[in-house]
C-alpha cells in the first residue's frame, strides 16, 4: 500500500507517494482476483497472444478439436468489433463469448472480469482466452490465467522474436505457427526456437502448423493438458 | 501503443488525489517508467498535454523518470540489471532472463511499472 506524505510549503503541497502509485497496479490485482476466481472452480485458464493472422484463432480450433472429449471447454474472444472468430469456434460446439475492444488494443483484466460473471464457471474446466492481434500490448496486461502462450508464424519475417524480446519474456510458451511455409519464407524455425530460448531459458516452445493440426499435440504437452 | 488510455488513467488518478486535496491547481506531476514497460515516453508527453487541458492540471511539468530493468534468479540468488545478449547473429543486443552467474532463467522483479511519484499542487 502507498505511503502518502504531505509536503506543505506555504500554499504549495508537495505529495510524496512511496513507493508510489502504479497505475499498471490496479490491473495485476483485478488479474489476481481472475486467478483466484478461476481456482475455485477448477478452471485451467490460458490466454493466446499473436500478431493478427499468426494463426490464434486455427490453432484454438485444433487445440478445441483435440481437447473437448477430455475437458468443458469455454473460449473468450478478444477481437475489435466483430464476430467473426467466434462462429468459427463456436461450429466445434463449445461456448464462446466474444470481448469486444472497440478500439482498445488489449484484453485487460477487468474485461476479462467482466466476461467470467457472464458464464458459469462450475460447467467448465478449461478456459481458453484469445487476446487482440498484437504483438506487444496484450503482454503488458496479465488476465489472471494460468498460462500464457504467444504464437508468431513465419511469414511474420525473421526478426519478430529479436525485436520484441519482452513479449516473449512473458510467455510461458511459445508456439512458432506455419512451419509448413519455412521453407518458402527461408526461415530457419531451429534459429527463432533458439532465440525465443535465449531471451527466456524456462520458455517452452512448440513448432506448429495449425491447418494440419502437425505439432499441436506437442503443444498440448507444452500447456500440460 | 496504450499509452493514451494509461496516461487518461494517470490524470484522473492525479485530479482525484488533488481533489482530496482541495487544490486550486496542479503545478508538477512526477512519474516513473520502467524500461521493461510497453509504454513510449513521448507519447505519454502528448497524451498528457492533450488530457490536461480543461483540467487544474493545465500548464503543469511532468517529470518522467526512467527505471531500468532487474532480475532476481530463484537458482542462485543473484539480483541485477536485466542482461543483454550482444550476438551479431541478432543484429541488435536482445534482453535476457537467463541468470548471468548460473544460466538459470531469472524473475523480473523491477522494471514493469508506471507509477506516480509525487504530486506538487496549490492550495
Amino acid at each position: 500500500m502507498a505511503n502518502l506524505k504531505e509536503v506543505v510549503k506555504g500554499e504549495e503541497v508537495t505529495l510524496e507517494i512511496e513507493p508510489g502509485m502504479d497505475i499498471l497496479e490496479v490491473n495485476k490485482q483485478l488479474a489476481q482476483k481472475n486467478m483466484e476466481l478461476l481456482r475455485e472452480d477448477n478452471v485451467r485458464a490460458i490466454d493466446i497472444m499473436g500478431s493478427i493472422g499468426a494463426g490464434k484463432t486455427s490453432l484454438i480450433e485444433k487445440l478445441v478439436q483435440a481437447l473437448k472429449q477430455k475437458y468443458r471447454i469455454a473460449v473468450f474472444k478478444g477481437d475489435l468489433t466483430t464476430t467473426i472468430d467466434a462462429e468459427r469456434i463456436g461450429r466445434h460446439g463449445v461456448q464462446v463469448l466474444t470481448i469486444n475492444t472497440g478500439r482498445e488494443c488489449h484484453l485487460d483484466a477487468n474485461v476479462v472480469a467482466r466476461a467470467v460473471e457472464r458464464i458459469s464457471l462450475e460447467d467448465i474446466d478449461l478456459l481458453f482466452i484469445e487476446n487482440v492481434g498484437n504483438l506487444i500490448c496484450p503482454a503488458e496486461f496479465p488476465l489472471g490465467t494460468e498460462k500464457r502462450v504467444v504464437v508468431v508464424s513465419v511469414t511474420e519475417g525473421p526478426y519478430m522474436v529479436v525485436k520484441h524480446p519482452f513479449t516473449f519474456m512473458n510467455a510461458d510458451v511459445t508456439v512458432i505457427n506455419k512451419k509448413d511455409l519455412a521453407e518458402i519464407m527461408k526461415i530457419d524455425t531451429e534459429q527463432l526456437k533458439k532465440q525465443v530460448k535465449e531471451i527466456k531459458p524456462d520458455v517452452k516452445v512448440a513448432v506448429t502448423n495449425a491447418l494440419s493440426g502437425e505439432g499441436v499435440e506437442e503443444l498440448i504437452k507444452a500447456l500440460e493438458l | 501503443m496504450h499509452e493514451l488510455s494509461m496516461t487518461t488513467q494517470i490524470v484522473d488518478s492525479v485530479l482525484e488525489e488533488a481533489k482530496k486535496q482541495d487544490a486550486r491547481k496542479v503545478t508538477e506531476v512526477h512519474l516513473v517508467i520502467g524500461k521493461l514497460t510497453f509504454l513510449g515516453i513521448e507519447q505519454v508527453r502528448f497524451s498528457y498535454k492533450i488530457l490536461v487541458e480543461d483540467t487544474i492540471m493545465k500548464g503543469s511539468k511532468l517529470i518522467i523518470e526512467e527505471k531500468d530493468g532487474t532480475i532476481e534468479c530463484p537458482g542462485c540468488g543473484y539480483k541485477g540489471a536485466i542482461p543483454f545478449e550482444d550476438d551479431p547473429a541478432y543484429h541488435v543486443p536482445i534482453p535476457t532472463l537467463r541468470c548471468p552467474k548460473c544460466g538459470k532463467a531469472a524473475k523480473i522483479i523491477e522494471g514493469n511499472e508506471c507509477t506516480i511519484r509525487s504530486i506538487r499542487m496549490l492550495k
